[in-house]
This record gives structure tokens, C-alpha cells and sequence, in this order.
């Protein structure tokens, strides 16, 4: 048995190794072979690790398989290394994004295939998986932070990937920097946390927090610091405006990173951190809100938003939003499952957009779009299943993991849930306000285009197919204890979050009556949505005469937040480097040597020879500088 | 001693090759010379030496940054042979006037005794001025040259009256009479004392260039010839703050209150307020320079923190700025070189065609900004833990704010290298010198970024 143990310690290098050589070899020799060959390399590096990931969630249960690759930093009491380690936890989310890494891999082989960077794409795409690996599989804060980081720049440089574009560069700089203000919280906290408890390994570090009592404060500020990491790398508000404006990226990169893997690193981080969350209940109640607000928030922009790829970025802030409410109300295996869903049928609905925006030769506005069904039926098909998966109809995957998140917080509170089924229903009417504008009705697009519309290749056509039965019985993975079977999902991730539910202890739990109550509205309510959106986008019916109402309008504005923003803080920063530029260092310097300059007479004149030589108002601001610490120096004492 | 010793003979011999009209020649000598140093600088390892009345210090301490600096020193060396050779007819004297600055830093790490830092001061000073005159027939260099001069010599006359007003009052040079004196007030040291100290402080920040020292620095940096703006920004900086740590934490620790408010603040404004006024700059080398003077309010967090990590913290933050800054100086030099400008334009779509130059340059604005798995960011994580272990966790989210938004200059020229612009690009041959300097700093500045044990394990 022991052997064995050791076996699969190996599998967590291996695991990293290969996206890793992945990365270096399209990097270095990209070039010098042909494109297929490389496309096929890239994902291998990533089917090989899906493969172990397979093994690795077989016999991960109650023991933890871990690996200590070596010292990392080493000196005095101060001890970091750089171990890895597999859970349940680790388990799922490697077999997420190695599995749907491993089909939009297989996926771009086709979509990128006339893109002279074809090789240059690869090597990001493996990097950002090797990356996304090291920050599930870390076992501690600092490993995890490294890989937090990684994917962030792999999303930096994917994004701006066709840089010919201005818009581009701006879109990637943004989404990296607004990043990092989320960064700078998940740091704060790792120092915080080190400390606290002179140890970064999440092991040392749960077990020394679950003897702690609930509601300290220092536990508080490390989640608050934490969950501000999270809402940047998980688009929750505020930090949510860069995510839209990452689809400017190719789109297997928006379901890869923007859909599937990266934005729910902060959904993972903090179920990994559930125990610290559980003794800090003030940031859980915090996160609910912010999570529900933020899927409410995020379901009524879509609604209005006319770029097909925008309306799916906006619902996938909207489904983070839920998962971020389900981890508010303690819901950590909910919040999980529907991850997981989500993964499957979000990375569907960007590869299916994916290929009608191919199949129009890069056309995104859905209004030149519509009744593409007769011509690419496969996308059709897919991208329907997806839609219904996502809207939460039974007995797709989706609604099993929304149902879940829906009655965990009717049990926390009604109002929650009511704020929940309303972003469900929002929900269903913009996916199918999407689905009728694209594939049904009257094609709308120029002459020109509808001459090249084709249904894609099947190397494109496979990946959606497996995403779409993956989409369908996702749901087996956690069927609810009113159909009468064992959570799945639930029993798989118990040892993982024993402690931290044992802490909330939630006893509370809904009669079979009342769920199917609940269980009822809420699929009344989206099919209403459904036969609404047909009724407005399919029939026309005209509900609002020609202008949208001010309601709407603000939806439709995108509630100003991106102007918002822009004024409080890049006006505000610019502002401040403005009055450090100009006013400090060039108006009143002109001002201050011009009036000094009549003082110091004699040296001023010679240097003022100097081409712009301020020289004698730097000394002047020298000996101010002096004056003024000496001042500080002697008020204090 | 052998160290200092073989570094000025290795200068006087470059000067005695120049003499002999033997060009050329001099790269050879210094390299033999600098390497021979490094070697005999580790022999001194443990060995704890007090030299001259304990004139000369030569612990741990000393030896790794006096390894630091030749290494540096040696890549600057590399950079300038490769860019001065072709058209300089003094440049044995040049040569050996960055090897007499040199062995004039190996003084400002090991020194026991406020003469001997003094020294060692004022001889790398002076090499500086002249070194930043040395295009002497170019107008902004002769301008660099006198406006470092006029106020580095202000910043010298502050110091010197610091040293004095030291001496007036505890009635020594030498730290063991100081601490003595110390002791013998109960660590309440008189006013005359206190400014003294203060003014040599000053002194020492003028040199790191930190706010509101700094003014000097972006214009002596974009005057300068671009090879010696490197060597300023790097192997000078380092110098600089480890004769301010060794000063405090080796020598006044007792009496910390009195100068730890006065280092806070400078540290806090020089990274903060040097971040914002980085932002708007269009000029590589004034945005370099304003990144080295928030990079000096960082590296004076550990002046601050002044525990067992401080050390450690300042060693891996000063051997990644200094390897990301010559890396980002030399593609500079290299642009420069070809472009005759350092527009931040200039690197538009320098991607397509220098792939290296544009790695490179990526690289060390990556780590600079503190972006793993480069050293920048492991030096940025000790160096805040080390601060934050002695309490000053204001001053650590003000620091994590500003790397945050020192992000974005470090951007600009990311964004405009990789854009696919190719209308102004050249193909720029590279020597093989800048080749190996490039080489070796990115590969360093990888290694230390994954394995920070290899230098924080020495200290």
C-alpha cells in the first residue's frame, strides 16, 4: 500500500510537468513544425493530466495525498515549501479543468487554424493550464498565490493574444490590473495569515483556525481580505466591469479562462478556505449578498447586451453570482456542483458561440443574426441543450445545481430565494432571447456573409457534442435527497468540509413538501421567462413602443458602472500623477525658481544656463525636505 | 582586504593597458580582475574580519553584497565594452573609473568607521560624475554631469556636517566609541546628536535617490550616457542601501525610535509618490528612473524592519531590481543604439523582429512589477513579510497598493512590444556581450524567482 501512496504522490508533478513541457516546447519549436502537430501536443499535455486526475479522484477520500517538492524559502522560524497536495476538492476541480481544458484544447486545433500565432496560442493556453493546476493542487497559500497569479497573466497575455488591436491591449491591461487590486487582498491576507499563524500550509493553518473561536477578529479580516482576491478573479462586485471586456480575447480563451477555469478560483479558494469563512459569519452574510447582488446585477445587463459573447460574459458573472450566495449561506458543496455544471455548460455555450461567430466569419452582433438553425443544426442542437441547461429546466445538469443553491438559501432566509428565482428567471428569458435571436427567426446579415455560412469541422463539432452530453447528466452528480438517492457530490466532498459545516452546524433542513414547492415555482417562473422571450424576440410582439423605457435603460447602460469607475479611480489616480507631474513638479517648480531665482542671484543666473536646470530648486527642495523631517523628528520626540 | 585591494589594481592596471595604446584590452583585465574578486570574496566567508582598528568590517554581511555588486558591476562592464569600444579613444580611463567606483562600494558595505564610509562615498561619487560626463563632446551628458555634481556635492556637505555633529557630540568616528557613548546616555542621545544623525541620513537617501532626495535623479538618468544610467540605477542603488542598513541595523538598532519615523516616511513616499509621477511618463529612462525611486522606498522597508528577516528580505530584493534593471537598461541601451530615442514609442512592435530584446525586456518589467514566478515578486513577498513580522502592516498596504498600481507603466511597454505595429521596426544585432549580460540576468532572475532560498539561505 505504501508504494502505491507513493505512485500517486508522483501523479501531482506529473500532472504539472506536462502542460509545463507543453509550454515550452510550442513555445521554443512552435515554428518549425506544423500546426496540426503542435495543436495536437498542446492537448495531450492536457489529456495526460485529465488521465491522472482520474486516478488521483478515485482514491482520494478521507486521506490526503500529498507531495513535497522541496524547501522553498528556508530560514530561521520562517518556512515556506513548495508542497502539493490532492483532496476531494483538488480532485474535482483538476478533473474540471483538465477534462473541459482537454475539449477546448481539442477545439482550437480547428478555430485557430488560419492564425499565423497558431503555435504562440498553444504555448499560452498550456502555461495557463499549468498555472491553474498549481493553484488547485498547492497546499499551501503561497504556492496557491504563484499559481493565482500565473493564470491572471496567462489571461493577460490570451486576451491581448491579436494585439494588432488597440482595443485589445486595453481589454487585456484592464482585466490584469483590475486583477490585481483583488490580488492585493489575497496578499494582504497571506501576510495576515503568516502572522497569525507562522505557517502558510493549509493544513497547519486549518487546524490551528477550527480551535479558534468564531468571530475573531482577525479571523474576519483574513476572509474579508480573501474574498476581495476572490471578487477580482471571480468578476463579483465590484470588480466585475473587466470580465465583458475580456472577450476581446479569441473565444476558446473566454471558455477556457472566462468561463470554465479562472473566474472560479476565487469560488474554490474560498470553499478551500471554508473553515476560516465558517468562523467568520459577519464576511459569509457579506459574500450572500454580494453574490445574489451580483447575479441579479449581471442577469439585467445581459438582457439588453447586443454582442453575442458579452451576453454570456454578463451570465457567467451572473453564475458566479450564485455560487458566491451559495457560499454565503454555507452551501460549499452547492457552490461546487455548480461550478461544475457551470463549467460544462458555460464552456458549451462560448464553444458553440464560437462557432457561429466562425461560421459568420467573425460576425458577433446578434441582430445580424438569426435562423441559423436550418444551416449549422449541430451548434443549433448544442447551444439549445446548453440554454435549457443553464435556464435550469429539469432534467438538465443545471437545474440540479441551481435547485440546490435556490433551497440552501431559502433555508438561510426566503428573501435570498426570492431574489434568487428572479435571477433565474432573468436568467432563462436572456439565454433564449439569445437562442431565438440566433437561430430562429430571419437571417438578418448582409447577402455577403450568408453566401459562407457553414457548419464548422468536426474537430470543432466533437468537443461540443461530449459538452453537451456532459451538460445533460451533469446533474447525476448531486440528485437531491428528495428523488430519493444519495448526494454524490455531497458524500464526495464531506471530509473536506466536515469541519467547517460541523462549525456552522446547519440543522435546519426543508420537508420534502416545501421543496417541491419551491422546486415548482421556480420552473413555472423560467418557463414563463421562455414563452416571454419567444412572445418579445421570436413574435415580435411589440411590448415597449419603439424606445426602451428608463428602466431599461439604465440595464442597457450597464448601470454607468464602467463610467463610474472610470471617474472614482483611473480619473482620481490620473489626477493625483497629474498634480504630481505638472503642478509639483513643473508649474510650481516654474513658479518657485522664478521667485527664488531673485534670491539666489548669483548661482541661479549660471545654472539657469542649464537647459530646463531647475538645480537650485532641487536644492531648495532638499533642504526643505530636511527641514521638514527635522521638524517631524523633534514634534514627535 | 585582498578583495578591495585586487579591485583598484585591477582599475590601475586597465589605466597602465590605456597608457600602453593596447584598447581592447582592458575588458580582459577587468573581467579576470572582477572575477578573481568575487573568488576571494567568498574565501572571506564566516571569517568575520576586522581590519585597521576595525576601520574594515568584513562579516557575512559584506560579502554577500560586495559579491552582489561585482557581479553587477561585471554585467555593466560587459554592457559598456560592448557600447563604448567602437568610438571611445579614452576608454581605458573611463573603464577604469566604474572599477574605482567599484572598489569604492566594496568600502560603503563593510565599513566600521563613519571615515571609511565617507570615503567610500565620495570616491564612487566623484567616479560618478565623470562617468556621467563621459560622452563629452554630447551636451545632455555635460549637463547630467554638472547637475550631479552641484547637487551631490550639497548632499556630501550635509552628510560630512552629519559626521561632524556625530563626532561633537559622542567624540568618535568609530562605532565602538559611539556605542560606547550610547550606552553611556542611556541611548537619550543630545539633539546635536539626533541632527547629526539626521543629516547623514540625508546624505545616504540623496544617494539612493529616495523622495524627497530624488529630484536629481531622472534628470542625471536621461542625461547620462545610457550604459552609466545602468550602472547608477543598479550597482550604485544596492550600494547604497546596504551601507543604510548596515548604518542602523548594525549600529544604531539601540536608538531606533529616533530615526525610525524619519525612514518610514521616506520609504512610504519615495514608493508612493515615486508611482504616481512614473505614470505619466513618456520617456523610458525618466520612467525607469521614478521605478527606481519607488524601488528605494522599498528597499528601505527593510532598514525598517530590522529583524531576522531584513536581511534576507534587502539581499533578494536588491539582486532582482538590480538584475531586472540592468536587463531592462541593456534592451534600452540596445534601442538606443539604433533609434536614437527613448520614447516609450520606440518599442513599438519591437516583437516581431527581436524576439530576445523583447523577452527580455518583458521579463524584467514583469519583475519589477512583482508578477510570479520572476524574483521581483518572491523579493516583494519577503520584503512586505518582514515588515509586516514588525508591525508596520500601514506601511505594507500603502506598499501593496502601489506595486498595484506601478502595474500599469510597467505595462506600457509590454503592450506596445507585443502590439503588431511593425511599421518602425528594426532588426538590432545584438554582441555577444549584451548576449550574456541579457542571458545571465533573465536566467537569475528566474532562478531566484523559484528558488529564493538559494540567496535568502545566506544571510
Amino acid at each position: 500500500m505504501v508504494s502505491m501512496e507513493n505512485n500517486l504522490n508522483i501523479l501531482l508533478l506529473l500532472i504539472l510537468l506536462f502542460p509545463l513541457a507543453g509550454f515550452l516546447f510550442s513555445g521554443l519549436f512552435g515554428k518549425t513544425i506544423s500546426k496540426l502537430v503542435v495543436g495536437i501536443l498542446a492537448s495531450t499535455a492536457v489529456f495526460i493530466p485529465f488521465v491522472f486526475s482520474i486516478i488521483l479522484a478515485a482514491n482520494v477520500s478521507e486521506n490526503v495525498i500529498s507531495l513535497r517538492l522541496f524547501e522553498w524559502i528556508h530560514f530561521q522560524n520562517f518556512n515556506i515549501s513548495f508542497s502539493l497536495m490532492a483532496d476531494p476538492l483538488t480532485a474535482l476541480m483538476l478533473l474540471i479543468v483538465t477534462g473541459v481544458g482537454f475539449l477546448i484544447h481539442v477545439y482550437s486545433i480547428a478555430y485557430m487554424q488560419d492564425d499565423e500565432s497558431f503555435s504562440r496560442f498553444f504555448s499560452y493556453m498550456n502555461l495557463f493550464i499549468f498555472f491553474m493546476l498549481i493553484l488547485v493542487i498547492s497546499s499551501n497559500f503561497l504556492v496557491m498565490f504563484i499559481g493565482w497569479e500565473g493564470v491572471g497573466l496567462c489571461s493577460y497575455l490570451l486576451i491581448g493574444f491579436w494585439y494588432g488591436d488597440h482595443e485589445n491591449n486595453n481589454a487585456a491591461k484592464k482585466a490584469f490590473i483590475m486583477n490585481r487590486i483583488g490580488d492585493l487582498g489575497f496578499l494582504l491576507a497571506i501576510f495576515l495569515i503568516f502572522t497569525t499563524f507562522n505557517s502558510l500550509e493549509f493544513s497547519t493553518v486549518f487546524a490551528n483556525a477550527s480551535q479558534m473561536i468564531s468571530g475573531n477578529s482577525t479571523i474576519f479580516w483574513i476572509t474579508l481580505l480573501l474574498f476581495i482576491g476572490a471578487t477580482g478573479k471571480s468578476a463579483q462586485i465590484p470588480l466585475y466591469t473587466w470580465l465583458p471586456d475580456a472577450m476581446a480575447g479569441p473565444t476558446p480563451v473566454s471558455a477556457l479562462i472566462h468561463a470554465a477555469t479562472m473566474v472560479t478560483a476565487g469560488v474554490y479558494m474560498i470553499a478551500r478556505s471554508s473553515i476560516l469563512y465558517a468562523l467568520a459569519p459577519e464576511v459569509l452574510g457579506l459574500i450572500a449578498i454580494v453574490g445574489i447582488a451580483t447575479a441579479l446585477l449581471a442577469a439585467s445587463i445581459a438582457i439588453f447586451q447586443n454582442d453575442i459573447k458579452k451576453v454570456l460574459a454578463y451570465s457567467t458573472i451572473s453564475q458566479l453570482g450564485y455560487m458566491f450566495a451559495a457560499l454565503g449561506v454555507g452551501a460549499f458543496t452547492g457552490a461546487m456542483f455548480h461550478l461544475t455544471t457551470h463549467a460544462l455548460f458555460k464552456a458549451l455555450l462560448f464553444l458553440a458561440a464560437g462557432s457561429v461567430i466562425h461560421s459568420l466569419g467573425g460576425e458577433q452582433n446578434i441582430n445580424k443574426m438569426g435562423g441559423l438553425s436550418k444551416k449549422i443544426k449541430v451548434t443549433t442542437f448544442v447551444f439549445l441543450i446548453a440554454c435549457i441547461a443553464i435556464s435550469g429546466i429539469p432534467p438538465f445538469s443545471g437545474f440540479f445545481s441551481k435547485d440546490e443553491i435556490l433551497s440552501s438559501l431559502f433555508e438561510k432566509n426566503p428573501l435570498l430565494w426570492i431574489l434568487g428565482i428572479i435571477g433565474a428567471i432573468m436568467t432563462a428569458f436572456y439565454m433564449f432571447r439569445l437562442y431565438f435571436l440566433v437561430f430562429k427567426g430571419t437571417y438578418r446579415g448582409s447577402e455577403e456573409t450568408a453566401k459562407h455560412i457553414h457548419e464548422s469541422s468536426k474537430i470543432m463539432i466533437i468537443p461540443l457534442i461530449i459538452l453537451a452530453l456532459l451538460s445533460i447528466i451533469g446533474g447525476i452528480l448531486g440528485l437531491p435527497e428528495w428523488m430519493g438517492s444519495r448526494h454524490f457530490l455531497q458524500n464526495y466532498l464531506s471530509p473536506v468540509f466536515k469541519n467547517s459545516s460541523q462549525i456552522l452546524h446547519e440543522t435546519k433542513h426543508l420537508v420534502i413538501s416545501e421543496e417541491y414547492i419551491l422546486i415548482i415555482t421556480s420552473i413555472i417562473g423560467v418557463l414563463i421567462a421562455i414563452v416571454c422571450s419567444w412572445f418579445i424576440y421570436l413574435k415580435r410582439y411589440k411590448v415597449f413602443d419603439a424606445k426602451i423605457p428608463v428602466v431599461f435603460r439604465i440595464f442597457e447602460k450597464k448601470y454607468w458602472m464602467d463610467e463610474i469607475y472610470q471617474f472614482l479611480f483611473v480619473k482620481s489616480t490620473l489626477w493625483l500623477s497629474d498634480f504630481f507631474y505638472q503642478i509639483v513638479e513643473i508649474k510650481w517648480i516654474d513658479a518657485i525658481v522664478n521667485g527664488v531665482g531673485v534670491l539666489v542671484v548669483s548661482t541661479g543666473r549660471r545654472l539657469r544656463y542649464i537647459q530646463n536646470g531647475y538645480t537650485e530648486f532641487y536644492v531648495f527642495m532638499m533642504v526643505l525636505g530636511i527641514i521638514a523631517l527635522l521638524f517631524i523628528n523633534f514634534l514627535i520626540r | 582586504m585582498e578583495v578591495i585591494i585586487i579591485i583598484a589594481l585591477t582599475g590601475i592596471a586597465i589605466m597602465m593597458a590605456g597608457a600602453l595604446n593596447k584598447p581592447g584590452f582592458s575588458l580582459w583585465i577587468a573581467i579576470a580582475g572582477l572575477m578573481l574578486a568575487f573568488i576571494l570574496n567568498f574565501r572571506l566567508w564566516n571569517t568575520n574580519l576586522h581590519l585597521f582598528n576595525d576601520m574594515i568590517v568584513y562579516d557575512n554581511f559584506a560579502v554577500v553584497f560586495n559579491a552582489l555588486i561585482i557581479v553587477s558591476s561585471a554585467l555593466v562592464f560587459l554592457l559598456f565594452h560592448s557600447h563604448y569600444s567602437p568610438w571611445e579613444k579614452h576608454l581605458d580611463e573611463i573603464a577604469a573609473l566604474l572599477i574605482f567606483a567599484c572598489t569604492s562600494m566594496m568600502l560603503m558595505t563593510s565599513y566600521g568607521n563613519l571615515v571609511v564610509l565617507f570615503i567610500g562615498i565620495e570616491t564612487m561619487s566623484i567616479c560618478l560624475y565623470v562617468l556621467a560626463g563621459s560622452r563629452k563632446y554630447e551636451l545632455p551628458s555635460n549637463e547630467a554631469a554638472l547637475k550631479y555634481f552641484l547637487l551631490g556635492s550639497f548632499a556630501t556637505g550635509v552628510m560630512l556636517f552629519g559626521i561632524a555633529l556625530i563626532y561633537g557630540a559622542s567624540g568618535s568616528f568609530d562605532f565602538h566609541g559611539i556605542t560606547s557613548y550610547l550606552t553611556s546616555t542611556g541611548n537619550q542621545t543630545s539633539s546635536m546628536f539626533s541632527i547629526g544623525l539626521l543629516l547623514l541620513t540625508v546624505g545616504l537617501l540623496f544617494k539612493i535617490a529616495a523622495v524627497p532626495f530624488h529630484f536629481w535623479a531622472p534628470d542625471v538618468y536621461e542625461g547620462s550616457p545610457t550604459v552609466i544610467t545602468t550602472f547608477m540605477g543598479s550597482t550604485v542603488k544596492i550600494a547604497g542601501v546596504a551601507a543604510l542598513y548596515r548604518l542602523y541595523a548594525y549600529h544604531f538598532a539601540a536608538i531606533k525610535p529616533i530615526w525610525a519615523t524619519t525612514i518610514m516616511i521616506v520609504s512610504a513616499l519615495s514608493f508612493f509618490a515615486a508611482v504616481l509621477m512614473a505614470l505619466p511618463q513618456k520617456r523610458f529612462k525618466r520612467l525607469l528612473a521614478y521605478s527606481g525611486i519607488s524601488h528605494a522606498g522599498f528597499l528601505l522597508m527593510a532598514v525598517l524592519a530590522m529583524n531576522q528577516y531584513a536581511a534576507s528580505a534587502l539581499l533578494l530584493y536588491a539582486a532582482s531590481y538590480s538584475l531586472a534593471t540592468i536587463a531592462a537598461f541593456t534592451v534600452l541601451v540596445e534601442v538606443i543604439e539604433v533609434r536614437w530615442d527613448d520614447e516609450l514609442s520606440v518599442f513599438k512592435g519591437m516583437g516581431a523582429k527581436n524576439k530576445f530584446l523583447a523577452f527580455a525586456l518583458i521579463v524584467a518589467m514583469l519583475s519589477m512589477a512583482g508578477i510570479p514566478p520572476f524574483s521581483g515578486f518572491m523579493a516583494k513577498f519577503m520584503m512586505f513579510s518582514a515588515v509586516a513580522e514588525s508591525g508596520y502592516i500601514v506601511l505594507v498596504v500603502f506598499g501593496v497598493i502601489a506595486s498595484a498600481i506601478s502595474l500599469v507603466y510597467y505595462l506600457k511597454p509590454i503592450t506596445l512590444i507585443l502590439s503588431k505595429d511593425e511599421s518602425n521596426s528594426t532588426n538590432i544585432k545584438l554582441s555577444w556581450e549584451v548576449i550574456i549580460v541579457l542571458v545571465v540576468t533573465l536566467t537569475l532572475t528566474l532562478i531566484f524567482g523559484i528558488f529564493p532560498g538559494l540567496l535568502t539561505g545566506l544571510l
